[in-house]
């Protein structure tokens, strides 16, 4: 056992882990984020997907105490806990979510490219999904809803301008 | 799993100083992609976890003296998208950009895919073609190898329980030197090499000067084919080389891979693979 401190959704932690604890462990039963989902446990599904120090990661791969010191996002720090962030906003309005255990990580995956690329071709947002699987809804929609997010936000950030 | 003590290191020299102190027992971590799969299959158990991802002097992409060198640290995202590495070295970019996902691409590291020794690691075949050389540390000394002569078989790499490998460097190619990359995968996203071909050429006067080819997955490890590249250094580009090395490459997929179920759709495949990373590396269709 040791201690290590890292922030999470601009929160300061300070969590025991054992060395093999992975960092979607640390979320879900040492925090008790439970968005953050357990699929293959191998980096294939894109459940388990976080934002750390910037970018997109799957947090099955990665050991909890590799994260010390690092930023983490998980879905709990996007929108709030009534899911207001245009993002979701749009998966909902889009009807992309139906099962909603890939939305997690198809979210943050969709948060990064746009942070990144404010207006992304649909081949960009292909890309910036193709880890995050989705049994349900045939990906049409959830490449509709960041589409539809992106013009969003495009459209809140001309009129604060 | 009987992981008693786990280090962040923050610098190469604390690595080092650690891997020495507990050598066999310890295990090195850098992205995780691959080595938490094993953890999670039991097919490694360290007692020591040494995490190399925090290094900020093993992340690099750089020139000088007319070489590239890369940091062990270096993520497949950092190679990808490369500003330095330009359209001379356009394969050795799509072999970063085709592994895995973002996910994947983001933690996974160039020294990773090399130190796991997977015979199907994507980025090596065009390293190998590059004939790149790497650069191992150890607490007490340094030495630098062929990044060919470490493979010694699947999974199993020329580095001693307490060294590292810090740096891959490669001859920066010039005008007429290009690099082709080409992979084929059982999907686009997260697909896991069925065969990966990396090539070097050099033309002059339209004829080829030099060539390297190495491949990924036809073997033990990612290895040259050196008789590929025999059948036709020196003969002028154009589609009846092209089918000349193809079918040499066939020939040499066909000998080493006797006798086992992958053949017949392996050896078939092989030959557009072949055709495609050349092209890639003319920057033309010649078929």
């Amino acid at each position: 056992m040791n201690t290590i401190k890292l922030n999470v959704n601009d929160k300061d932690y300070e969590v025991e882990i054992d060395g093999s604890m992975k960092l979607v462990g640390l979320l879900r039963d040492k925090l008790h984020l439970m968005g953050t989902k357990v699929g293959c446990g191998e980096g294939e599904c894109g459940a388990c997907t976080v934002i750390m120090d910037g970018e997109v990661v799957a947090s099955c791969l990665v050991l909890a105490f590799q994260a010390e010191g690092s930023k983490i996002i998980t879905i709990e720090g996007v929108g709030g806990e009534t899911g207001e962030h245009p993002i979701q906003k749009a998966f909902i309005e889009k009807g992309a979510v139906q099962c909603g255990f890939c939305t997690p990580g198809m979210v943050l995956s969709a948060k990064v490219l746009l942070d990144k690329i404010p207006s992304p071709s649909e081949e960009e947002i292909r890309e910036a999904i193709s880890g995050n699987i989705c049994r349900c809804t045939g990906y049409e929609k959830i490449v509709e809803a960041i589409q539809l997010a992106a013009k969003e936000i495009n459209k809140g950030e001309e009129s604060y301008e | 799993m009987n992981i008693k003590q786990t280090y962040k290191a923050s610098t190469t020299k604390e690595a080092l100083e650690l891997l020495e102190k507990y050598g066999e027992q310890s295990q090195i971590i850098a992205g995780g992609t691959d080595m938490v799969i094993e953890l999670r299959n039991e097919k490694i158990d360290p007692e020591v976890i040494i995490d190399i991802s925090s290094i900020e002097e093993i992340k690099y992409i750089k020139e000088n003296d007319g070489y590239i060198y890369l940091g062990a640290g270096t993520t497949f995202t950092d190679v990808a998208y490369s500003e330095l590495l330009d359209e001379r070295l356009s394969g050795l970019k799509k072999s970063a950009r085709l592994v895995g996902s973002p996910l994947i691409r983001n933690r996974g590291t160039v020294g990773g895919n090399i130190c796991h020794g997977s015979p199907a690691a994507d980025i090596v075949p065009p390293l190998l073609a590059l004939d790149a050389v790497v650069t191992i540390k150890s607490n007490k000394n340094t030495r630098e190898e062929k990044l060919e002569d470490i493979f010694l078989g699947k999974g199993s790499v020329d580095l001693n329980p307490e060294e590292m490998l810090t740096d891959i460097k490669f001859k920066k190619p010039s005008e007429n030197q290009n690099l082709g990359f080409s992979k084929l995968g059982l999907r686009n996203a997260l697909a896991i090499s069925r065969i990966c071909i990396g090539v070097y050429l050099e033309v002059e006067d339209n004829k080829i000067q030099d060539i390297k080819v190495a491949s990924g997955a036809l073997g033990v490890n990612g290895m040259r084919e050196r008789a590929v590249e025999e059948s036709i250094i020196g003969l002028p580009v154009n589609k009846e080389t092209l089918d000349t090395g193809a079918k040499q490459m066939v020939k040499s997929v066909e000998e080493r891979l006797k006798g086992r179920s992958s053949l017949e759709y392996k050896g078939k495949a092989v030959k557009s693979l072949f055709i495609e990373a050349m092209e890639l590396a003319i920057g033309k269709t010649l078929s």
